[in-house]
C-alpha cells in the first residue's frame, strides 16, 4: 500500500517533470555550466586531468540535486498539493519515497548526460567505460536520500536556499568523495580500485537510504 | 511565559558541586599537564598541548553522541527534556571541535611546518564542525519549538555519522595525523605519566561539560514555552 502511494507520487512527479522539464533543464544546465567554467578557469589541460574532471562533475551534480529536489517541492507548494498529501494515511512515507524515486531517476538522467558531456568537452579517453557506468550508476542512488532529508528538513523556511546546500554538502561528502575516487579509477584504467570505492558508494547509499527513511518523513511539515 | 536568566541558572542544586569539581580536578589537571608530566623525547614541551587537544576532540565526540540521543528521544517522545539537551550539547560540541582544531593547528605548525593542510582527520573534523554550525544555524531560524526541534533532532540524528568518520579516517586513509594512541586495539601507545594526565584532564574537561550541559539545559528550559 505505502508503496503503491510512493510509486504515485514518483509518477506524478515525473509527470509533471516531463510537462514542464524545468528540474531537469536546470540541473543539466548547471552541469554544463559549470563545466564549461571550469575549463576557461583552469584551461583544458588542467581541467581534463581525469581526478579534477570527476570531482568537478559531481560537485555540479550534487547542486544539482539539491536544485532539483528543492524545485519538486517548491511544485508542491505552488499548487498547495502538500497539505493534501500530508493528510493521507502513510502521507508523510509516500511523499519522502516518492520524491526519493524521482530525484534518483532524474539525477540519472542529469549524471549520464553531465557524464557524457565532459567526456565530450574535456576530450576525455575513458579506459573502462563499463566501470564508470557502474560508478555513475551507484554514485546516483547515492546522493538523493541525504538531499531529499534536507530539502524537507529546511521546506518551510525562508532561508532555505542558505540551509539545504549549508547542510547536504558536507554530509555528502563521503559520497562525493567515493563518486569521484571511482569515476577517476574507472578513466585511468585501474578496475579493482573503481570497484572498491564502488562498494563504498554503494554502502553509503544503503546507510544514508535507511536513514532517509527512517527520519525523513517525520521531518516534512 | 519566559523565566529570566538567573531564576534558571540558580535551579539545578547539583550545580555548584559541578563547578568546585571542575575546578578542583581542572587544577589537578594543569599541574599534571604543566609540571608532572614529562617532556616527550621528539617534541619537547610542544606535547603538553595535546593534554587540551585530546579532552576537546573526545568531548566533540561525547557532545555530538549525546546531540544523537536527545534527538532520537526528540522524534520519539516530543520530549522537551530533549530538545534542550540536545541544543545544549550541540553547542558544547562545536566549541570543542573549534578548540581541537584550533590547538591541532597550533601544534602542527612547528610540527609539520603548516598551519594547516589537507589531511583526512583534518578534513572531516573541519567538515563535523561544518555539520553542527550548520545544525545551529538551522536551529536559529525559527521561532516555532515544535518545528525547530524537530527539524534540528533529524539533522542531529544524521550529522552524528560523522563521528567515527573523524576516528576512523586516520586508518582508513593515508593520514599525515597520528593514528589513535588510546582508544585502539592493543594497549595505549603512551608513556604511564603521560597516559595518567591524560586521562585526569579527560576527566576535568568532561566535568566541565557536565557543568556546561547543567547550565546550558536550565537555561534552554527556561525559555521554552512548553515546560
Amino acid at each position: 500500500m505505502r508503496l503503491a502511494r510512493a510509486r504515485l507520487v514518483a509518477g506524478r512527479e515525473l509527470r509533471a517533470e516531463r510537462a514542464q522539464p524545468d528540474g531537469l533543464a536546470a540541473a543539466l544546465g548547471l552541469v554544463a555550466i559549470l563545466v564549461f567554467t571550469e575549463s576557461l578557469l583552469v584551461g583544458p589541460a588542467v581541467a581534463a586531468a581525469p581526478g579534477i574532471a570527476a570531482a568537478l562533475l559531481w560537485i555540479a551534480l550534487a547542486l544539482a540535486t539539491i536544485l532539483a529536489v528543492t524545485r519538486s517541492f517548491d511544485r508542491e507548494l505552488e499548487d498547495d498539493a502538500l497539505e493534501a498529501l500530508l493528510v493521507l494515511p502513510d502521507g508523510r512515507d509516500a511523499l519522502y519515497a516518492g520524491k526519493l524515486i524521482a530525484a534518483t531517476l532524474l539525477l540519472l538522467v542529469v549524471a549520464l548526460g553531465g557524464t557524457a558531456l565532459t567526456i565530450y568537452l574535456l576530450d576525455l579517453e575513458v579506459a573502462l567505460p563499463f566501470h564508470l557506468l557502474l560508478v555513475t550508476l551507484v554514485g546516483a542512488l547515492a546522493l538523493p536520500p541525504l538531499v531529499t532529508l534536507y530539502v524537507a528538513v529546511s521546506l518551510r523556511l525562508r532561508a532555505r536556499a542558505l540551509v539545504v546546500p549549508l547542510l547536504a554538502l558536507p554530509a555528502l561528502l563521503p559520497q562525493l568523495i567515493a563518486v569521484s575516487a571511482g569515476v577517476t579509477a574507472a578513466i585511468a584504467g585501474d578496475g579493482g580500485a573503481s570497484l572498491a570505492w564502488c562498494g563504498l558508494l554503494f554502502a553509503a547509499a544503503l546507510a544514508s537510504a535507511i536513514a532517509g527513511f527512517t527520519i525523513g518523513p517525520a521531518a516534512i511539515e | 511565559m519566559i523565566t529570566t536568566y538567573p531564576q534558571a541558572i540558580s535551579g539545578p542544586r547539583v550545580l555548584p558541586y559541578l563547578a568546585v569539581a571542575s575546578i578542583l580536578a581542572g587544577a589537578g589537571a594543569l599541574f599534571m599537564a604543566l609540571a608532572w608530566s614529562p617532556a616527550d623525547a621528539n617534541q619537547g614541551d610542544l606535547v603538553r598541548i595535546m593534554y587540551v587537544h585530546v579532552p576537546a576532540a573526545w568531548l566533540a565526540y561525547l557532545s555530538f553522541v549525546v546531540v544523537f540521543l536527545a534527538s532520537v528521544a526528540w522524534l520519539w517522545g516530543r520530549w522537551p527534556l530533549a530538545d534542550a539537551i540536545a541544543v545544549a550539547s550541540a553547542e558544547i560540541g562545536v566549541m570543542f571541535t573549534g578548540l581541537a582544531l584550533v590547538l591541532g593547528s597550533i601544534w602542527a605548525k612547528p610540527t609539520w611546518g603548516v598551519w594547516w593542510t589537507w589531511e583526512p582527520r583534518l578534513i572531516t573534523t573541519a567538515v563535523m564542525f561544518a555539520m553542527y554550525a550548520g545544525y545551529l544555524i538551522l536551529r536559529s531560524l525559527s521561532s516555532d519549538f515544535d518545528r525547530r526541534a524537530t527539524r534540528a533532532a533529524v539533522v542531529g540524528a544524521i550529522a552524528v555519522l560523522n563521528v567515527p568518520i573523524v576516528h576512523l579516517s586516520v586508518t582508513w586513509m593515508n593520514a599525515l595525523h597520528q593514528l589513535p594512541s588510546v582508544l585502539r586495539p592493543g594497549p595505549p601507545a603512551l608513556d604511564g605519566r603521560m597516559l595518567s594526565t591524560l586521562v585526569v584532564c579527560v576527566i576535568a574537561l568532561t566535568i566541565f561539560y557536565a557543568y556546561c550541559m547543567v547550565m546550558r539545559v536550565s537555561i534552554e528550559r527556561a525559555r521554552s514555552p512548553r515546560p
